[in-house]
Parts: structure tokens; C-alpha cells; sequence
């Protein structure tokens, strides 16, 4: 036995050797491995970014509070009632039931205890009006009452903030005094943290301190309401009279004109005095002036409900009698039998007083949704023009029997017309309907503002706080921006109402195009160029070129496809050749065969080169096997080479469409319309594209269009992901067949 | 011991002819008449160009760009490559079974039925199929799974399969070119006697590697070798009994005693 070349390692070299190759190949391995986490981990981070987008908290505002749309139509209904009586003068109210036994009234408790030897209060379902029962919420005809101010103005202007302090200081004597119920201690406490927390003294919640106001000036402007007025003037009363020298000047216009004092750049008052929280777009226009309101509980007002001390029938009402004594019923007696069959005399403090929304709101206490449909569409013809209401009553009825916008005679014209709308055949509108339109129509839900998904999901805290803060009358609810609605809806300007319908159609139309061209000629110029074609330079200089073109950008196709599809062959893309349009003027060539042809083009250097591939794979022994049969040439080819060259030809075709797809360069220069809400109806019309669509609206200054666009992304991968599939599997059917 | 009379007639031969694959001649001046119903082998050791001959007989080296044949093959009185003859009646004519059974991706009965129906098949398919198919002893191996993949089946039922294939489009002649290389004995031997019987009703046309098949299956054999400049040409060729207890070329000779190739 002869001995080994000693070249070869042996012994410890040999484990070292073996040890040294393992290690390269575990390092390759980690290489591999490296690349395929990092493409992992950007696919992930690409989900992440989109799903991100997708779904998040968003906070809602309504255009219209539902409830005021309420309200209003609440206290229409009252003022209309017969025998009403209506006073922005309380003491004329005083005057009016005193002596009347069969009369009815309300306002504030303070105008009652003043006239209570005249009157009589009412208890409301069975609740005295008192301190206990008004803060307790026991006594149902309760509210409280705020002076709004800012942090700023309590900073910059001494003599308010001393005036505030001087309020909060003697706030719950001073209230009982006008007559008001105070507010319990650990609110008062509440309020008084308030300001000293925005006073600028570096105080701390908890460290209230009354400061002396005597000898300090300036000047302390004060409006709103009238309710709160008594309170103001008693407080500015007293520190006169310890002798705050500042000027104080006190008006008394009601909340709403308070408000819009005090909510502009010039603001006219320094604190209001509010019988209602601010509402939101009081709070909007604050913002806008770059104020941030500060609401301060001074006292709870309470409403009475009087009646004459002659009146000798009533001691109790419910909130459903007052409803009907103040709405529908005429006499006593139609609220309840027993009572005498008198006209009800209602008296109201005036249209424009707090007091009035504050006991319609109360007593009736209605949702916009439960609201019968005839008050849902009195409210739409209140708020919506009669145009719209008369497209709106064209495309469905209100009423079977009558017509709220349009004029019946006009309706029964366009209804026996050559083309009658669809409104004419359509059953009326139900109640959940009409309710959807005064949704869509008059409250008009906005979103002011969202979040992404994961900081919906771990700052819900600090988001939920921010909202209250920043959009008081926002609703914070969570979002999907995906959802079936936004599929099926075309494009839109507002955000939550837009869609990708037309863009995901346009999309379609141009796969089926771009298919229908590249396909067959680039399966049959691959099959030409591996099966027919003779090895020469021409041929192999096409080849060359073949592989050059796949590689140029898709914008050259998109400058190519202008020139060729869109200007030369106009006539032909634009549809005018084949009659299509009435004139070249309305019909320009950027319709949706352009489009196709111009992706076509794009793709079919891949086409052929996959083709070329997959028929180059297929064994030449099947080519002979066919040919020594007897074949010819073409009946081998179609037989036999192209079927078993077919998976691999879908698989480069699933590719090139997947390209086609997401491509957007060439199709804006083509010139997809960018805004566009019609579906495409056939080869020859308008598009847009999802990509486009995306594209566009990503480039949207408002918020909502990113979160629209990211869905629009999701929309863009399940509908790749779906042709994929599909195509994947149509491949593995034909495959299954021919092995 | 098989029948070495043959009843005079020749169901193709080639006269002077030459092979080229561009510049390089693969084969050279080939003058060969082969009987017809007879089995004729052709041996020689590799690369000396037997695959290349029997591809010319029916013209399969029309599908190399590069190939060219000089000379004639005579079939049926007319040269094969003379500009009037299609290649695709000559390989009607001349049928083809390969180095490696090559069933198409269909089913058993497709593989029979598809040349016979490209060719303008008017008759009794199912018929035909089953004739071809009890020709080629497939028959009682298949009948009950016609529907099925020709892949279904053993390498030696796919070559029985493609011999079936080229019986349906009933040729005159079959070329096989080493048409057991790729099967074990037992399928070899299969092979072997269905070449036998199928004698009776066709000319063939057999190159084998192994000597022995050429000797036990053969009447006619022809040896090729390969000259200096890698050009291959008929060295001897007679009646298989004759060349192989009595060579008259030394080269013979040696290689048929294993002494080379």
C-alpha cells in the first residue's frame, strides 16, 4: 500500500482544514440569512407605515350641533303654540300670570324668589327646586353658570384677575344673595384652582389666597349673559365698595353675544359671563384668535316653573306635561282630564334668552336620531337650500303623497318625461334615510384630526385629553379608513367621503388592455425569436435590444405613449374612428386604450424576455418527439412547446402586470385625469388609476387624504395580491394538467 | 438465431452521403442499403457518428441550424433531401424512437392518438390506439388508465409508449437510436422482442451501444468508426451472423472482442 500524497492535508490539518470550509460556508449561510432579515424587516417596516395610516383615532366635529338643530326646531314648536306669550322682560312675566289663574310660566329662581308673594313654584316630578336638589341633579330644570376668561388675560390684565379673585372669594354669598343656588364646596374649590393655576402668581392648586383689591385700577370688561348678570353686578358691587378703583364695565347681551365679543382678534369684553358652555365653533373662532378659554362654575341656575297663587289645580308637573302644556295641548284639560277645560296661557321669557334653550333642551331632551321623520325633514328644509332639496326629492321622494321642495305639478312633469328620474319609481324616502341626509346635508361630521394607529393605540390617554382641550365638541372615535364604503365610492374633495371606485376600475381597464396587446405579440415575438428566428446579428441585435428596452425608464414609455397613442393615433385611441365620440373636440387620445398601450409597450420587453426564458426551458426531446410524428413545425409548437412553456410565460406575465399595475410615471404623462369621479365606461373614456390616485392624494395638504391615500395603498395590494393569486393559480391548473 | 435472407428489395439507402455541423464533417461518405423487414444495427464506439446517420434517414438534423447533408438518401426511389420532398412526409414515413423515452406531458392516449390525428386521421381512434398500443405490448398494461399521464408510467412502458406513438401514424420505417440505453435488462429484453415482432410489419433501423443486442437482436449490422480527423464512416457491413463470428476488417474485429471503444 502506497502511501498518500502528502499534498493532501492530514491528521489536525485535515480537522483544520474541514473546520476552516465549514466556517465559510456557515458565514455565507449568515450572509443569506442577513439579506433575507433585512428584506423582512423593510417589508414590515412598509406594512407598518401603511397600516399605520390606515386605522387610527380621528376626532369628529359636526358642521351643525344635531343638538341645536334640535333645539331649534324644539322651540319653534313652543313659540308657535297658541296663547304664548312671549317676554325678554321677566317682571312683565311676573305680571302677566300673577293674576291668571289658568297661566304658566318659567325663568330663573332669583326672579322668583323676588315675586314669590305673587307666585306659586311648581314642583317637577315631584322635586322641590332647592340648593340640594339643583346640584344633586335630582331638579331636573338645573344648570350651572360659568364666566369664561384665559389664562392670558388673567396674567396680563391685573385688574381682571383681581376681580376674578375677588369673585371667587365671595362667589357663594354673593350667589344666594341674587338668588341662585351655589355651588358645593369642593367645586367652589375646583374653580378657585383654576385660577390660581392661571393666575401667572406661581401658585399651585390647593394655594388660594384672596387678595385685597383696595386702591388697585385698571379696567375689567365684562358681557354675556343675563342670567349671570345679577351675580357680576352684586360682585362688582362689593368690590367697589372695597375699594378696587378699576373701571368695570358689566353689559348685559346674552351668552351668545358674550361669546362672540370675546372670541375675535379684537376682543371686546374680558370675561363672559355664560349661561351654557361654549360651544364648538365659539371655541374654533377663540382658537383662531389665539385664546384658549378658561370655564369657571360660579353658581347652578335653576329654572321655575310658576304658576299664579290662584291656580289651585297644579302643584306638580312632569317633564311630559310641560312638554304638552307648552306644545300641543290648547286647554287644561287636554293634559289631563281632571283639570278645568281653560286655555292654557303659556308665557316664555324672550326667543333669543338662555332660559328658553335651557328649558326647551331640558324638557325635551331629544336625539337627533329618534326624531320622527316629519321633523327630520322640517329640519332639512329649514337648513338646505331649496335646489339641493329639490335634487334630493328628484332622486327619491320625501312623501308619497305630497312634495316638500319641488313643486308638485313641476315633479309630475319630470316624472311623465322622456326620461323620467329614478325618484319617480322609488317608494318615499323611510325615516333612517331622511336621517342620513340631514347627516350628510346639514350636520356634516368633520374630522378635525387624527392619529396613527399606534399612537391611537398607546397615547389614547394623552390624545383623549388633547381633544378635550383643543375640540371640545369633537367626538374621538376610532377609524378604519378602509371600509367598504370607501371602496365602492368614486373620488371626492372631502376626505371621509371619498373613494377609490373609479380609480380601481380605471386600473382594471388598463390591465385588460395592457393584457390584450402585450400578451400575444410578446408570446409571439418570443416565440419567433427561440423557435423560428436563425442565429444571425439582426437577430441577435434585437435580442440585445430586447433586453436594453426592459431596462428604460417608464417615463420614456410614458413620452413615447404621448407622441405615438396620444397624438398620432388620436382618431384611433380617442374612440373617434370607430364613431364612439361625436367629435374630436370633446375626445382627446388620453383614454384608457392609450393608457393600456402605452403599459403594453412597457411590458413587453419582459413579456418576451420571460417567454423566451420559459420556451427555452421546454426539452428539446418533446420538440423531436413531435417532429419525428410527422408534425410540422407549428403544430409542434402549439402542441406541445408553448402548453409546457405556459407556466413559465404566466409567471412572466403575472410580473409584468404586477409592474404595470403599480406604475404611475407613464400613465401621468399619458394623462390620466387626476381628478375624475366618473367610472370609466368603456376603452374609450377617462381614467385615473390607483397609483394616481394615491400619488394625488398624498400630495393633499390636509391630514385625512394621507390616511386616505395609505388606504388606497391597502386597497392597491389586495387588488395586485388578488391578480396574483388568481393568475398563480390558473398557472398551477394548466400546469396540473399537462403533467 | 433471427432470419438473414432478405427478400431483395431495400427500404432506404444512402448513397455518398456526408453530414456536416458547419465546418466540421461528423460523416463521411456513407453508402449503406438497408433491408426492408429486416432489423439492421448500427454500432461503432462513441462519437463515431451512428446517431448522426440514423438522424439523417429522416431528416431530424434539419432541426440542428448548423447541420447539412451532402449526398442522397434514396426512399422510395427519391432522394429525401432533393428540394420537392417535405421533411414532414419523410417523418411520417420514417418514424423515430429516442435515446431516452420522451412521452408528451398528456395522457397514454393522447401520446398515441395526437400523431395519428395531426396527420389527418380519419378513422377508428380509439381503434387505432389500441392497435398500436397491443403492437408495442403496452396494451394489457395500460388499458384501464388510458386517462392518465404518459408519466405515469416505467421507463420501459414510456419507450413502448413512444414505440406505440410512432406505430400509430403506421410508418414504414423506424429509426430507434439507442432506444434501451436508459432501461434496466428485464426492460431491455422487453424491448428487444417487441423489435422482433414489429420486424414483421416495419423496417428498422437500430443503433445500440451494446454489442451484444446488436448480435442476439439483429440481421443486419453496420460497424462505424471514427477516422483521424473525428469524421465517422462505415467500416464494415454485412449480415450480423457474418460480421460478428467472421469480421472481415481487423478494426471490426477488435472492437466486437472488446479490444477497443
Amino acid at each position: 500500500m502506497s502511501r498518500i500524497t502528502p499534498s493532501f492535508p492530514e491528521g489536525a490539518d485535515l480537522e483544520q482544514q474541514i473546520t476552516n470550509r465549514h466556517r465559510r460556508g456557515t458565514l455565507g449561510r449568515l450572509l443569506f440569512q442577513a439579506a433575507t432579515i433585512v428584506g423582512i424587516l423593510a417589508l414590515i417596516a412598509l406594512l407598518y407605515n401603511i397600516l399605520n395610516q390606515t386605522f387610527g383615532l380621528t376626532a369628529v366635529q359636526n358642521e351643525v350641533d344635531p343638538d341645536a338643530l334640535v333645539l331649534a326646531l324644539d322651540e319653534e314648536k313652543l313659540l308657535a303654540a297658541s296663547n304664548t306669550i312671549t317676554s325678554e322682560d321677566d317682571n312683565e312675566l311676573v305680571a302677566g300670570i300673577e293674576d291668571d289663574p289658568y297661566a304658566i310660566g318659567f325663568f330663573g329662581y332669583a326672579y322668583y324668589l323676588q315675586n314669590q308673594d305673587k307666585l306659586k313654584v311648581l314642583e317637577v316630578e315631584n322635586v322641590t327646586p332647592s340648593p340640594e336638589s339643583a346640584e344633586n341633579g335630582d331638579y331636573l330644570l338645573a344648570r350651572p353658570l360659568y364666566l369664561y376668561t384665559t389664562a392670558d388675560i388673567l396674567q396680563n390684565n391685573q385688574a381682571v384677575s383681581i376681580f376674578v379673585n375677588y369673585y371667587l372669594s365671595h362667589l357663594n354669598e354673593v350667589v344666594t344673595e341674587v338668588g341662585y343656588f351655589p355651588v358645593s364646596q369642593e367645586a367652589l374649590y375646583a374653580v378657585q384652582d383654576v385660577w390660581a393655576v392661571n393666575s401667572g402668581l406661581g401658585l399651585q392648586a390647593g394655594q388660594w389666597t384672596t387678595i385685597d383689591p383696595n386702591g388697585l385700577g385698571g379696567m375689567v370688561r365684562v358681557a354675556g349673559s343675563s342670567t349671570v348678570f345679577p351675580i357680576t353686578e352684586a360682585v362688582a358691587t362689593g368690590i367697589g365698595a372695597a375699594g378696587f378703583a378699576a373701571d368695570i364695565r358689566l353689559e348685559n347681551s346674552g351668552t351668545t353675544a358674550g361669546f362672540r365679543a370675546f372670541c375675535q382678534r379684537n376682543r371686546q369684553t374680558d370675561i363672559v359671563n355664560a349661561s351654557r358652555p361654549i360651544n364648538s365653533a365659539e371655541f374654533e373662532a377663540c382658537r383662531d384668535a389665539g385664546l384658549r378659554p378658561l370655564a369657571l362654575v360660579v353658581a347652578i341656575d335653576t329654572l321655575a316653573v310658576v304658576v299664579s297663587q290662584e291656580n289651585s289645580f297644579l302643584d306638580n308637573v312632569t317633564q311630559e306635561e310641560l312638554r304638552q302644556i307648552y306644545t300641543t295641548a290648547e286647554r287644561w284639560s287636554d293634559v289631563d282630564p281632571n283639570r278645568p277645560a281653560e286655555l292654557i296661557h303659556r308665557y316664555i321669557p324672550g326667543a333669543d334668552s338662555g332660559t328658553l334653550d335651557f328649558f326647551t333642551e331640558t324638557i325635551f331632551q331629544a336625539d337627533l336620531a329618534d326624531l320622527p321623520k316629519d321633523d327630520l325633514v322640517e329640519i332639512l328644509q329649514a337648513n338646505i337650500s331649496v335646489g339641493l332639496g329639490r335634487r334630493i326629492e328628484r332622486d327619491q321622494r320625501f312623501y308619497e303623497d305630497q312634495f316638500v321642495f319641488e313643486d308638485p305639478a313641476l315633479f309630475a312633469e319630470v316624472c311623465a318625461g322622456a326620461e323620467p328620474p329614478a325618484g319617480c319609481e322609488l317608494e318615499a324616502r323611510s325615516e333612517a334615510n331622511v336621517y342620513q341626509l340631514v347627516l350628510a346635508e346639514v350636520v356634516k361630521p368633520d374630522v378635525v384630526k387624527t392619529w396613527s394607529l399606534v399612537d391611537s393605540l398607546f397615547k389614547r390617554q394623552e390624545i383623549a385629553q388633547l381633544v378635550a382641550e383643543d375640540y371640545p365638541n369633537a367626538e374621538l372615535e376610532f377609524r378604519s379608513w378602509l371600509t367598504a364604503q370607501f371602496v365602492a365610492s368614486p373620488q371626492s374633495s372631502t376626505p371621509e367621503l371619498a373613494g377609490v371606485r373609479t380609480a380601481i376600475m380605471g386600473s382594471l381597464w388598463i390591465i385588460l388592455i395592457t393584457i390584450v396587446f402585450s400578451f400575444p405579440i410578446g408570446v409571439g415575438a418570443a416565440i419567433y425569436l427561440q423557435e423560428y428566428a436563425t442565429d444571425n446579428w439582426i437577430n441577435r441585435l434585437i435580442e440585445t435590444n430586447i433586453s436594453n428596452l426592459a431596462g428604460v425608464p417608464s417615463i420614456v414609455y410614458g413620452m413615447l405613449g404621448l407622441a405615438i397613442f396620444v397624438r398620432v393615433l388620436e382618431p384611433i385611441t380617442s374612440g373617434a374612428a370607430f364613431g364612439l365620440v361625436e367629435s374630436t373636440a370633446s375626445a382627446n387620445g388620453r383614454t384608457i386604450v392609450s393608457a393600456g398601450l402605452t403599459l403594453g409597450l412597457l411590458i413587453l420587453p419582459l413579456l418576451i424576455i420571460n417567454a423566451q426564458e420559459a420556451i427555452k426551458a421546454v426539452p428539446n426531446s418533446l420538440r423531436q418527439a413531435g417532429m419525428a410524428l410527422g408534425a410540422t413545425k407549428w403544430q409542434t409548437i402549439w402542441h406541445h412547446v408553448l402548453p409546457n412553456a405556459l407556466p413559465g410565460i404566466m409567471t412572466g406575465t403575472i410580473l409584468a402586470i404586477s409592474r404595470a399595475i403599480g406604475e404611475t410615471a407613464p400613465i401621468v404623462v399619458v394623462g390620466a385625469s387626476t381628478f375624475i369621479t366618473v367610472d370609466p365606461n368603456g376603452p374609450f373614456a377617462k381614467f385615473t388609476t390607483l397609483p394616481i390616485q394615491i400619488y394625488q392624494w398624498t400630495s393633499r395638504p390636509q391630514d385625512e387624504f394621507r390616511n386616505i391615500a395609505a388606504a388606497a395603498i391597502v386597497v392597491l395590494l389586495i387588488l395586485l395580491l388578488t391578480l396574483n393569486a388568481s393568475a398563480v393559480l390558473l398557472r398551477n391548473r394548466t400546469t396540473r394538467r399537462l403533467s | 438465431m433471427t432470419s438473414t435472407s432478405t427478400n431483395g428489395t431495400y427500404a432506404i439507402e444512402a448513397n455518398n452521403m456526408h453530414v456536416f455541423y458547419g465546418s466540421f464533417r461528423a460523416v463521411k461518405d456513407i453508402s449503406l442499403k438497408f433491408p426492408a423487414h429486416q432489423i439492421t444495427a448500427l454500432i461503432g464506439p462513441s462519437g463515431c457518428g451512428k446517431s448522426t446517420v440514423i438522424r439523417s434517414f429522416n431528416r431530424m438534423n434539419d432541426l440542428v441550424a448548423t447541420a447539412r447533408v451532402e449526398g442522397e438518401v434514396l426512399y422510395q426511389g427519391s432522394n429525401i433531401y432533393s428540394h420537392n420532398v417535405d421533411p414532414v412526409e419523410v417523418r411520417r414515413r420514417i418514424g423515430m424512437v429516442f435515446q431516452k423515452p420522451n412521452p408528451f406531458p398528456k395522457t397514454i392516449y393522447e401520446n398515441v392518438a395526437w400523431g395519428a390525428r395531426i396527420n389527418g386521421y380519419k378513422g377508428d381512434m380509439d381503434g387505432l390506439v389500441e392497435g398500436a398500443l397491443r403492437q408495442a405490448a403496452l396494451w394489457d398494461e395500460v388499458k384501464d388508465k388510458l386517462q392518465q399521464s404518459g408519466f405515469s408510467l416505467s421507463g420501459g412502458q414510456q419507450q413502448r409508449l413512444c414505440i406505440a406513438r410512432t406505430i400509430a401514424v403506421k410508418p414504414e420505417i423506424i429509426l430507434m437510436d439507442e432506444p434501451t440505453s436508459a432501461l434496466d435488462p428485464i426492460a431491455t429484453l422487453r424491448i428487444e422482442e417487441l423489435i422482433q415482432e414489429l420486424k414483421k410489419n416495419y423496417t428498422i433501423i437500430i443503433v445500440t451501444h451494446n454489442m451484444q443486442q446488436a448480435a442476439r437482436a439483429s440481421d443486419y449490422t453496420a460497424f462505424f468508426n471514427m477516422d483521424t480527423d473525428r469524421a465517422g464512416y462505415l467500416v464494415e457491413y454485412d449480415q450480423t451472423n457474418d460480421l460478428f463470428t467472421n469480421p472481415k476488417n481487423e478494426m471490426t474485429e477488435q472492437y466486437i472482442t472488446g479490444r477497443f471503444g
